[in-house]
């Protein structure tokens, strides 16, 4: 009976022991410490895009939003020529200058400036019409901004 | 024999332009001399009125010595009314 209870203690004292690392095993370890920035967030403006070009057009007729209606690069001697100027970006102020010219000479047609203050996408026309039937040949419009040229587009006057 | 076709006349060309964008503060205004200009020609184009040639004239007395002596390719001051 001693013999009995003695082996009953010890056997409980090894489950009491074992259950005790079991717990200890079983402890999550500790969670890694998270830095929480408390620095308000800040959003950055779009940086502003400089004016510039995309593309010139060349047609018979213009829409309301100033883009051609009728593209084309041959013209009849009666025809009004309108040259519409896609640019986008932004500029307190930039001249856009439009000088038609005829022939391989580059006799000077007309000569017209525009200064607009952009501030995104824009469409900027340049018309020439004559009362007078238009010569038949080659012309040329050069589009410049500010002073120097950024596009230019060869067309035709037919007879 | 010398074709008139060789030089042609620009001179009732009619030009404009407008802009989807904000114009902005109208700076000075220059006009391109074509063939076939003259100073009274420009004055009606600019102002609707060819007498007032005399007033581009004034403008311009740097470049133009005889008001009936202007060239193709002169760039003239085109004062505000």
């Amino acid at each position: 009976m001693r013999f009995y209870r003695t082996t009953l203690l010890i056997l409980a004292a090894c489950l009491a022991v074992s259950a005790c690392k079991k717990k200890e095993e079983a402890a999550p370890p500790p969670a890694p410490a998270v830095e929480v920035s408390t620095a308000p967030a800040v959003e950055t403006p779009p940086a502003a895009v400089p004016f510039h070009v995309l593309a010139v057009d060349l047609g018979k007729g213009l829409g309301a939003d100033k883009k051609v209606t009728d593209p084309t690069t041959t013209f009849g001697p009666k025809d009004t020529i309108y040259a519409s100027v896609a640019s986008e970006g932004t500029a307190s102020g930039v001249t856009l200058r439009a000088k038609w010219t005829y022939g391989d000479a580059g006799t000077v047609v007309h000569d017209e400036n525009l200064s607009i203050s952009p501030t995104g996408p824009a469409n900027t026309e340049f018309q020439i019409s004559k009362p007078t039937p238009w010569p038949a040949g080659k012309y040329k419009v050069e589009i410049s901004a500010d002073g120097a040229t950024v596009a230019s587009k060869d067309f035709e006057i037919q007879k | 024999m010398a074709s008139n076709d060789e030089k042609p006349d620009f001179s009732d060309v009619e030009g404009g332009a407008s802009s989807t964008a904000p114009l902005a503060e109208p700076a000075a205004q220059t006009y391109t001399v074509v063939s076939g200009d003259s100073l009274s020609k420009i004055a009606k184009k600019h102002y609707g009125d060819a007498n007032k040639w005399r007033r581009i004239f004034e403008a311009n007395r740097d470049l133009i010595k005889d008001p009936d002596e202007i060239y193709p390719g002169q760039t003239l001051k085109i004062p505000s009314e």
